[in-house]
């Protein structure tokens, strides 16, 4: 474990190298008795110093993949390999993982200082190299002067670094962080972000990092696996998720207003498609077009799916607008967000920046008034109604 | 402080500290005060009526000890206080070559030293094992542990005598005997300390294992520490119940007068030999059986009240 510590990092940001760390996900299943299956066949590789976000609402297997990684949890099937190395059966402390746990779980009964020192003493480190550690951390988060408090006397900010400095000292392969900020309240959440990502150019290893939270994940990860009742749903980079969810739940996630779904018909004219709905009709573009003939789409019923940033609000009628009334009307700063419900009851969310509406425009965007949206065809989503799949996407 | 909350004089006062102006009705207020201190004071008489009651027979004790067996009476009297204070019991007991009573006192603190550190070792493992680990079994375990609780420990007497007897665990061999009965059972005791264990976060388990630790150092590194209060009190009724038990140590020291426990020893006294002659000895023979106890529980009761799960987690 000694050598480890040539790999710590500087204070200067000077980096010396490192072993590998992947993490190898196959087939990895965990089942608990009575036959609940809270993972399904998990498959991911993720590569030496990526940063993974595994996100998904509660309930969708996110945490129990991290603890099964950790060792926390038992794999009922599959292979877990860290570095080529199969750590089915290794005990969490042989895997060489930190990881940061959602209430902190610092020791109570020893200092600061001692909590970070913990799993070095641990490793019988001698007491210089434990010292320099420990003040390195410290010195990187912000804590050096509470090492002699207890974590008790520390406020929930403070409590969230010290967890992350216990990871720190580790210098550790894997970086695992289960919903690490979402004790802390909103402000703080946001300051803590930021630290992460600093803290990840700094400790530069692999992290894998659970949340709930999309905007976390948007903004933390190099990969996003979004998550549900157990299943991957999707794997990719912030914008490839974001540009091309595969299926529905995915394109609701993913995205804050979540996208709007609509009713709406594909019709196949001559060698193009287009979308009707509301009595509009959209013509699509000729990537579309393309993908939809190769896969052989006829004219269908469809889910049309359109995020409320990429609508355009319009005050008069033209043609292929759709009319809405408008239900509530938030007012967010620097723009607007307007609930919104079509002729056939869908509901619509859109987001209209203020700063080009003018006064009589900002005064007529009340309860019940009408307004008329639309949005080019690049920006649609198409869903199949049954297997809520992506037509064009995946 | 001291402004605000002296009974005001008239019907408003502007409470500085919360900002506002409060109206007061000064009668209310008054009687209010004065219903409370009636009450209090019928609860602190019954309080001081119940520890008399409770403390008399102590106090008895310790008064019939110090009247000498040899100058005044060794037996029962008909009044209280000594006419002479005189330290003539104790002085037998520890020094008469007739008195086996530092011989008792020795065997029930061997078989009550042996029983704190065993016992407590196996409650809290068992409780350990059964609050953290999950195994087949485990329910099974619990439930069978509840009923078997749930029979008094004398059905199993008869048996257990000639289990010992078969060891040579009996008369001459009552110490170590004793320590095994006491011990072999001790784990069904779980319940308090499983009960502390599970309010220790399961987070605080984890992260230890991550950091490194074994299980086994989890427990004695993380829970025990955090479990102090629960460990104090697991070693304190480890000790009680053998340096006060009769029953088992009566039938299995049977007959064989140096193997006896102080309870066993003292009753002796009283029920075999002169009852008139050794009360006041028996006497001072209570007096110093409570004495390490009372040390033991004066010393450890600050931990008693001891929380130290503060802060560990958010909260």
């Amino acid at each position: 474990m000694a050598a480890c510590g040539g790999n710590w990092i500087r204070g200067s940001g000077r980096k010396e190298k490192k072993h590998m760390a992947s993490v190898t996900l196959e087939h990895v299943k965990k089942i608990y008795d009575k036959n609940v299956v809270a993972v399904h066949d998990f498959n991911l590789e993720i590569k030496d110093k990526e940063f993974v976000v595994f996100v998904g609402p509660s309930g969708c297997g996110k945490s129990t993949t991290l603890r099964m990684i950790a060792g926390l949890e038992d794999i009922s099937d599959g292979i877990l390999k860290i570095d080529d190395r199969v750590v089915n059966d290794v005990e969490p402390k042989d895997r060489d993982i930190a990881m940061v746990f959602q209430n902190y779980a610092l020791y109570p009964h020893i200092t600061v200082y001692e909590n970070l020192a913990f799993s070095l003493r641990l490793r019988k480190m001698d007491k210089e190299e434990i010292h320099r550690r420990v003040i390195q951390a410290a010195d990187i988060l912000g804590i050096t002067e509470y090492l002699g408090r207890k974590p008790k006397a520390l406020s929930g900010g403070q409590r969230q670094r010290v967890a992350i400095g216990r990871a720190i000292v580790r210098n550790a392969k894997v970086f695992l962080m289960d919903e690490p900020l979402s004790n802390l309240d909103a402000k703080l959440r946001n300051q803590m972000r930021a630290e992460i990502i600093l803290l990840r150019k700094r400790v530069n290893t692999t992290f894998v990092y659970v949340t709930h939270d999309q905007t976390e994940a948007m903004t933390l990860g190099d990969r996003i696996v979004v998550m549900k009742d157990g299943y991957i749903q999707q794997v990719g980079t912030p914008q490839e998720v974001f540009d091309t969810p595969v299926n529905l739940f995915v394109a609701g996630f993913i995205g804050s207003p979540q996208m709007n779904f609509l009713k709406a018909h594909l019709t196949k004219e001559g060698s193009g498609y287009a979308v009707e709905l509301l009595g509009a009709k959209i013509p699509l573009n000729e990537d579309q077009n393309q993908v939809l003939a190769k896969k052989g789409f006829g004219s269908k019923d469809i889910i049309l799916g359109v995020r409320p940033e990429h609508t355009t609000v319009l005050f008069d009628n033209t043609q292929n607008a759709i009319e809405c009334t408008i239900d509530v009307n938030e007012m967010m700063g620097s723009e607007l967000h307007l609930h919104l419900s079509s002729k056939n009851g869908d509901r619509i969310i859109v987001r209209l920046p203020t700063v080009d509406l003018t006064k009589e425009q900002r005064s007529s965007l009340a309860y019940g008034n009408k307004l008329y949206i639309t949005f080019p065809a690049k920006v649609v989503h198409l869903f199949d109604p049954e297997t809520e799949a992506s037509l064009i996407n995946g | 402080m001291s402004e605000k909350n002296k009974i005001p004089e008239v019907d408003i006062v502007i409470d500085q500290e919360a900002g506002v102006i409060r109206e007061v009705k000064p009668d209310k207020l008054r009687s209010k005060k004065g219903h409370e201190r009636r009450v209090n004071t019928s609860i602190y008489v019954t309080l001081v009526l119940m520890s008399i009651i409770w403390l008399a027979p102590f106090v008895f004790l310790v008064f019939q000890s110090f009247r000498s067996y040899l100058t005044e009476s060794g037996g029962m009297v008909n009044y209280l206080l000594p006419k002479q204070w005189s330290l003539d019991n104790y002085t037998w007991l520890l020094t008469d070559p007739s008195s086996d009573f530092l011989r008792w006192y020795g065997n029930t603190l061997i078989i009550a030293l042996f029983c704190s550190v065993l016992q407590t070792f196996m409650v809290l493992s068992v409780s350990y094992a059964l609050s953290r680990l999950r195994f087949k079994g485990r329910k099974l375990i619990m439930n069978v542990v509840l009923v078997l609780g749930m029979f008094p420990g004398f059905l199993t007497m008869i048996i257990l005598y000639f289990l010992l007897r078969q060891l040579g665990l009996t008369q001459d061999g009552a110490v170590p005997g004793l320590i095994l009965i006491y011990v072999a059972s001790s784990g069904m005791g779980y319940y308090i300390s499983k009960g502390f264990f599970d309010t220790i976060p399961k987070s605080l388990d984890e992260s230890a294992r991550i950091d490194g630790a074994t299980r086994s150092q989890v427990f004695r590194l993380i829970i025990m520490p955090l479990a102090k209060p629960i460990v104090i009190y697991t070693i304190l009724m480890a000790f009680m119940a053998p340096w006060g038990d009769y029953v088992f140590a009566s039938y299995v020291a049977f007959g064989s007068k140096p193997n006896y426990n102080v309870a066993v020893g003292l009753y002796q006294w009283v029920n075999v030999n002169d009852y008139q002659g050794y009360f006041t000895r028996f006497c001072a023979g209570g007096v110093l059986v409570a004495v390490p106890v009372t040390v033991l529980f004066l010393a450890l009761q600050k931990y008693y009240v001891e929380g130290v799960t503060g802060g560990a987690v958010k909260g």
